[in-house]
Order: structure tokens, then C-alpha cells, then sequence
């Protein structure tokens, strides 16, 4: 629980000024296609280690994944559905055959209606997601920032001894 | 990238390879001991179990699997085995195994600790006994009929007075039961003919009809109006009689089931009759009751042992059947599509076992069993089973079998043969007929045992080769039957028997003979055949005089009931019979009636035209 704290803070301090929009977005596209499909699926594995290794901003991974766990059990049924459709298309089922007949594949799951349809349609929100968040973390570091930080509440927060005593554990371990 | 995320994913991959490097085998073992001792209802054990979870191998130098039906011994042990499971399938949550090599595999062993298993409340619980272990109970009890057959033990001076107070004789207290059965039957009858609303409401219409004087009527109006209630009454009385039917067909639905009751009787007799015979142990003297007591203990003893591990094996084969559950789609679960079988593995199937061993009698086996797995019809090939050796003095075993769950219905067949074992010394019968041990000869068993579904058609052979008997350690002749029956079998050099069960659920028959049955038969007929006739006779008459009075006593009953039901039932059809004529009557008159008014009006209508 600290551990996420954590990282919403360093989000919400990231959005703020310190990383890049790329960054950003593109930990939220990684969290979102985890938490829009099944968590226990083996293309998770793979982006949980594309989460670590790239530099991608965790916190906004974290949070791609809580607000779209929530999504996708909502829409759990389009899922379904759209997956249906994907694997009865006559015209993909040669394609199918050979992917389901590697045993590397197949233990992707890929057969399963919720797998591949909740795994095309993130992959397919990917596309506007990225450059949505992109133009929308500019737009709030230029025109909404400096709206908030004239807010008395934001201006009475950093007035606080607690905000200075915070600031100054920051500059000590040199992350102010 | 970034490097302490790459060096966390390094940390994270050594931990994960070191924790594959703890052993999970206790873990491993105590979980397949518990789901293995649930299926099989007693403990199943291994001794030095092993897992390799990177190579996949499986491995143990000892596996008890104790008999639930005692718990002190185990069905089957083994030794030494070590096998690999296939990777893939695995992935697939299925566990599939090549080939196992089962080495010191040992029938019926001894165990040196009490092998109950305390089953989990929701596993345990009544169930369904099955077809093969209903035929297994009946085939018990024809054994245990078989031992009380004492043929030598019969006397002709039967005190049927002492042997009757050992009798319960019932069919006197069954038709004491009857007669107030009756009895009840017919007080209701009675109370139903003399309160049925049929008669009242007979009554009232006739009242009614009475008062209606046609000859006064002058009115047509008035004519009309009663006519049409003449016509009202006509359809009442029509229902009455109606009802009337249905009380006939019901009273004599009523006399039919206590004529059925009646017919009872002579089987209640019968079976007391039989049970007296059973007391004095006078038996049916003829060749197959002579086969099925000097062999059926045998025979259908073996048999019977056969046919528990095949009812083992459909009981564990139905549990493994009823483990395949449908897919069901779950939110979030999704469904799975297949696009080819490549996956559609039983959940559990070992290809081949090789399996060697020795047997309680120390024969050396060695086979193979094929296709033991949860689902045949996934993998198209039913279990096969081979197995054969031979001791170090040539006495040979071998099992063949099919257990087959492709088609519709289960079918077993299951080949045992057991030959070339030493007489010498045995006795080729418990039975007191053929007391004598043997000097020499060989034997040889075959049991061919064919279930389909609930149907079952087998055979249990057996054959004594260069036999003879040891007369001379049995002493002199006891009795004149003793005497006949060692002249009769002493020139029998091949003694065989055979035992044929046949039948469906329910009806089960079973027919022993030997060929020495005629031998005996003929010897026992001269002595002991007029002896048990002698005997069943009075039996018989005793048996008839006790219970004769009290058969008069019921029948007179029905006889003079039912005679008397039937006159009070007629009396009121006759009733409703005649007041229907009755209606019907005043009905045609008031028809007359109401056209003589009619042309009365017409008449003088056409007077005051001019007509």
C-alpha cells in the first residue's frame, strides 16, 4: 500500500513537470492492457518486464491498471463477444489452426474468448490512448499547472512546515 | 531501459531458481496420498517419493495401496518405479505419462500398519452399490445356500411336531392381515352403498316426478315449463346412473386387488412349506443342486474375487469419468475454442505400464496394462490388460482383459488362467460329499468373465487331471451313502466342473455341474431320495393342516361379502334404472300433452278465423 502511495505521488509529481509525456503514456498503455485483460495470462508476464526494464513511468502503470481493471469488468461481455467473433471468423481460421497448433502460442491462451478480445481491443486502445495522453499531460503542465498552483488550498499546502520539512528530506536525498 | 529494473528482474529470476531448488516432494507426496486414499477409500502410501520439478520425473521405491474392505492389507504393492510425465500437457493442467516400469508389483500383501483412511464428510456416504457389486452379493448368497446343504445328515424318522416348533410358520398371521384388510374393505363398501347420495337424490326426483300430474294440466305454457324440467331431471338421473358406473367399476377395481391377496395364499404356503424344509435341511436332489454343493463354493468363490476388482475398476472408472466437467463460461472466464486435438488430452492417461511381480502363490508375472486413463473416448483405445508367468514347478497364470468405456455401454472381459497346479495332498471339495484328500493329480482353473453394461455372461471352469482319491486315510464308510459315493467316484481319474452366470440386473442364473454329478445322483437316489421325499411329505401335511381353517375362513369371507356388495350395488342400479324409465315416461306424456294443447289452440284459432 505504501509502495503505490508512493508511486501516485511520484505520478502526480511526474505529470507535474519531471518526466516526459512519452513516459507517461506509455505506462499507461502497458497498465491498461494488464488490467483490461485476465491478470493471470502470459503476455502479462511479458509486459509486467517491459514495465521494469523500459523507462516507463511505473506510477502511471499503476494507475492504468487499477482504472481499467475496473473497466474491464465492465465490459467483460464486449470482450467475450468481440472474442467470439474473432475466433468463429472463417476467414482467420487457418491463421488460428497454425498459432493454436504451436504449443508456445497456444499457451498464451490466445483460444480463449476473454484472452484474445480483451488483448486486440487494449491493443487497439493503445493507438489513441498513447498521443491522447501525450497532448493531454502538455496540456496540463501549460495551461492547468499554473491555474492550480494560484489555488489559496495548493498555496496554503506549500506555506505548511510539513511541505518545507518534505521538500528538504527530498534535496537531502537528492531527489528535490 | 532501465538498469535497476533490469537488475530487480535478475534478482527476481535467481529467487525463482532457488526456490525451484526446494524440494516440493513432501508437499507433493502428502497431496497425492490424500487424493489418491480419497479415491480408493483406504490409504495409498509411498515410501521415498521424489519429484524433479526440471526434468519432470516422478519417482518412489515403494507404493501400498491398502484394500478398503481390510484395512490390514493391501490390494496391490509396488517397488521400484520411476517414470516421466510430458512437459506440455502439464501446461495444460493434464498429466501424461508414457511408459511406468512397475517392478515388485505384489497382489494382496500384508501391512505392517492399519491402512484406514478417514474419509472427508463430503466425499463419504451411501452410494449406489452398482450392477457388478449386486451380482457379487448374489452370488455370495448362492454360496452360502450351497454350504447348508447336508445330504448325509438326512434321516428319515423326522419328528415333524419338534421340527415344527422350530418353524414361524406366517402365512396364518399374513392371512389374519388379509381377512381385516378385507374386512375394512368391505365396511367401507357397505357404509358407501348405504349413504351414497345416489339413492337420496333418487329419491327427490321421484318425489318430484310424482307430483307432476300431467291429465290436470291445462296450460301449454304451464305444459312447456314443466317439460323443460322434466328434461333437466332426465340429465340428472343420466349423471346419477353415471356415478352409478364409476361406483361399479371402483368396487370392483377393489374386489380384483383382494382376489389378487387370495391368490397370495398358496405362495405363502409355498414358502412356509420350503422354510420347514430348510429346517429339517432336506435339499432338491438333482444333479445341478448336487454340482452346485460339491463345486459352487469354489467356483463361484474365485469368481467372486475376480469380480470385486472388476467392480473396482468401474467404480474407479466412473469416478474418473464423472472428474471431466463441461466448460462452463464464467464472467471473466471466457470460452475456450479448439482448433485441433492436439490438446485434448484425457486429464490423466498413463500409455503403457510394464508391470512385473509376484503373485501370493509366488508365480513370477510380468505384462503390460495399456491405456489406463480418466477418458477413453478422448483417446479411442480402451485399457488393455496381459499378464502372464510361470513358477519354478511350471505352474502357470495368465490375465487377459478389456475394460472398454468407448461405446455406450461399459463392457469388461476379463481371461484368467490357472493351470498345472499340484493336487497332491488337497481336497477337490470342501464339500462333506468329497471329504477325501487327493494322492496325486493336477489342476487348472479358467475364468472367463464378460459384463456388458448390466448384463453378465461368464464361465468359471475347472478340471482335475490323473486324479485319485485317498480312500484308505479316510478310515471305513461312515454310513451306506458314503459307501455308494466312493464306489461310484473311485474310477474317476478327471474330475471337471464348470459354473455359468448368466443374466441381467435383478435376475441372476447361475448353473454348476461337474461330471460326476450323475455319478452321485444315481448313488443317492436309491437312500436318500424316498428319505427326503418321505420327509417333505409330512412336512407338507403339517403344514396344510395348520393353516387349511383359517384359508377356509378368509375365502368364505370374500365369497359371502362380495355376494352381498353385489345385490345392495344391484338394488340401487335397479333403482336408478327405473326411476329413469320413470322420467323418460312422464316425459313422452308430456310431449303428447303439450301437442294435444297445442292443436287444441291451433283448432280453435282456425274457428274464430273462419277456416
Amino acid at each position: 500500500m505504501f509502495l503505490i502511495l508512493k508511486y501516485i505521488a511520484k505520478l502526480l509529481k511526474a505529470i507535474s513537470s519531471e518526466a516526459a509525456p512519452g513516459q507517461l503514456a506509455a505506462g499507461l498503455i502497458l497498465g491498461m492492457i494488464i488490467g483490461l485483460t485476465p491478470v493471470a495470462s502470459i503476455h502479462n508476464l511479458i509486459i509486467l518486464v517491459l514495465i521494469i526494464i523500459l523507462k516507463v513511468n511505473i506510477g502511471m502503470a499503476i494507475l492504468g491498471f487499477l482504472v481499467f481493471s475496473g473497466v474491464a469488468y465492465l465490459a467483460d461481455p464486449v470482450f467475450h463477444s468481440f472474442g467470439t467473433w474473432m475466433l468463429e471468423n472463417e476467414s482467420l481460421q487457418g491463421f488460428w489452426v497454425t498459432m493454436y497448433n504451436n504449443e508456445w502460442i497456444a499457451i498464451s491462451r490466445f483460444y480463449n474468448t476473454v484472452v484474445i478480445g480483451s488483448l486486440l481491443i487494449a491493443i487497439g486502445l493503445c493507438l489513441p490512448v498513447y498521443p491522447l495522453t501525450v497532448y493531454m499531460v502538455k496540456e496540463y503542465r501549460e495551461h492547468i499547472l499554473a491555474r492550480i498552483n494560484k489555488w489559496k488550498v495548493v498555496k496554503l499546502l506549500k506555506g505548511t512546515k510539513l511541505y518545507s520539512i518534505y521538500q528538504g528530506v527530498n534535496r537531502v536525498r537528492g531527489k528535490a | 531501459m532501465r538498469i535497476k529494473g533490469l537488475i530487480f528482474l535478475a534478482i527476481l529470476i535467481g529467487l525463482g531458481v532457488a526456490l525451484s531448488f526446494v524440494s516440493p516432494d513432501k508437499w507433493l507426496q502428502e497431496n497425492i496420498e490424500y487424493q489418491a486414499s480419497v479415491l480408493n477409500e483406504a490409504k495409498v502410501e509411498f515410501d521415498d517419493f521424489e519429484f524433479d520439478l526440471f526434468g519432470l520425473k516422478m519417482s518412489w521405491s515403494r507404493l501400498q495401496v491398502a484394500n478398503p474392505n481390510n484395512t490390514m492389507t493391501n490390494t496391490f504393492e509396488t517397488g521400484e518405479t520411476e517414470f516421466d510425465l510430458l512437459f506440455w500437457p502439464v501446461m495444460w493442467e493434464r498429466v501424461l505419462i508414457e511408459d511406468i516400469k512397475l517392478t515388485g508389483f505384489r497382489l494382496d500383501t500384508e501391512r505392517e500398519t492399519d491402512g484406514y483412511f478417514e474419509m472427508p464428510v463430503d466425499e463419504s456416504g451411501e452410494e449406489d452399490p452398482g450392477f457388478i457389486a449386486e451380482v457379487t452379493r448374489q452370488i455370495t448368497s448362492e454360496i452360502k445356500q450351497n454350504a447348508q446343504m447336508q445330504i448325509t445328515d438326512i434321516k428319515d424318522d423326522i419328528n415333524v411336531d419338534s421340527l415344527m416348533a422350530l418353524v414361524d410358520i406366517e402365512s396364518v398371521d399374513k392371512m389374519n392381515a388379509l381377512q381385516s384388510d378385507l374386512q375394512q374393505k368391505y365396511n367401507r363398501w357397505e357404509n358407501t352403498l348405504s349413504n351414497n347420495p345416489i339413492e337420496q337424490n333418487v329419491n327427490t326426483i321421484k318425489t318430484t316426478m310424482e307430483a307432476i300430474e300431467v291429465p290436470k294440466m291445462k296450460n301449454p305454457k304451464e305444459v312447456i315449463s314443466t317439460l323443460e324440467n322434466v328434461k333437466k331431471l332426465t340429465d340428472q338421473v343420466k349423471k346419477l346412473q353415471k356415478d352409478a358406473d364409476s361406483l361399479k367399476k371402483a368396487f370392483e377395481a377393489d374386489f380384483n386387488s383382494s382376489k389378487d391377496g387370495l391368490g397370495q395364499i398358496d405362495n405363502w404356503i409355498r414358502s412356509d412349506i420350503q422354510k420347514a424344509v430348510n429346517v429339517a435341511k432336506l435339499p432338491d436332489l438333482d444333479a445341478q443342486n448336487i454340482g452346485t454343493a460339491l463345486f459352487g463354493g469354489n467356483l463361484l468363490g474365485d469368481f467372486s474375487a475376480y469380480l470385486e476388482y472388476l467392480a473396482l475398476a468401474r467404480e474407479y472408472g466412473s469416478r474418473f469419468v464423472g472428474a471431466e466437467e463441461e466448460e462452463k463460461i464464467e464472467r471473466y472466464e471466457g470460452k475456450n475454442y479448439t482448433f485441433s486435438d492436439k490438446y485434448d488430452w484425457p486429464s490423466f492417461w498413463i500409455q503403457n505400464i510394464e508391470l512385473s511381480g509376484f503373485t501370493k502363490t509366488d508365480i513370477e508375472i510380468s505384462g503390460k496394462v495399456t491405456n489406463l486413463t480418466s477418458d477413453q473416448k478422448k483417446i479411442g483405445e480402451p485399457i488393455i490388460i496381459g499378464l502372464k508367468g510361470e513358477d519354478a514347478n511350471g505352474v502357470n497364470l495368465s490375465i487377459d482383459g478389456e475394460i472398454n468405456y468407448l461405446g455406450e455401454q461399459p463392457v469388461e472381459k476379463v481371461r484368467v488362467a490357472y493351470s498345472n497346479f499340484p493336487l497332491k495332498n488337497t481336497k477337490i471339495s470342501p464339500s462333506e460329499l468329497l471329504k477325501y484328500d487327493l494322492k496325486q493329480g493336477t489342476g487348472e482353473i479358467s475364468v472367463d468373465l464378460n459384463i456388458i453394461d448390466k448384463r453378465i455372461s461368464s464361465e468359471v471352469r475347472y478340471e482335475a487331471k490323473d486324479i485319485a482319491f485317498d480312500f484308505e486315510s479316510a478310515g471305513a464308510p461312515k454310513n451306506r451313502i458314503e459307501s455308494l459315493i466312493r464306489t461310484a467316484i473311485s474310477g474317476a481319474d478327471n474330475i471337471n466342473a464348470s459354473a455359468l452366470i448368466d443374466g441381467t440386473e435383478g435376475r441372476l442364473d447361475v448353473k454348476v455341474r461337474s461330471n460326476i454329478d450323475d455319478l452321485f445322483l444315481d448313488a443317492l437316489k436309491g437312500t436318500v431320495s424316498k428319505q427326503v421325499e418321505d420327509a417333505k411329505r409330512k412336512i407338507r401335511s403339517e403344514v396344510e393342516s395348520q393353516v387349511t381353517a383359517k384359508r377356509r375362513e378368509v375365502e368364505t369371507l370374500v365369497r359371502e361379502k362380495e355376494a352381498q356388495i353385489q345385490k345392495e350395488y344391484e338394488a340401487l342400479q335397479a333403482k336408478v334404472d327405473e326411476q329413469l324409465e320413470k322420467v323418460e315416461a312422464k316425459k313422452a306424456e308430456l310431449e303428447k300433452k303439450k301437442k294435444e294443447l297445442e292443436d287444441s289452440v291451433k283448432d280453435a284459432l282456425k274457428k274464430k278465423i273462419g277456416f
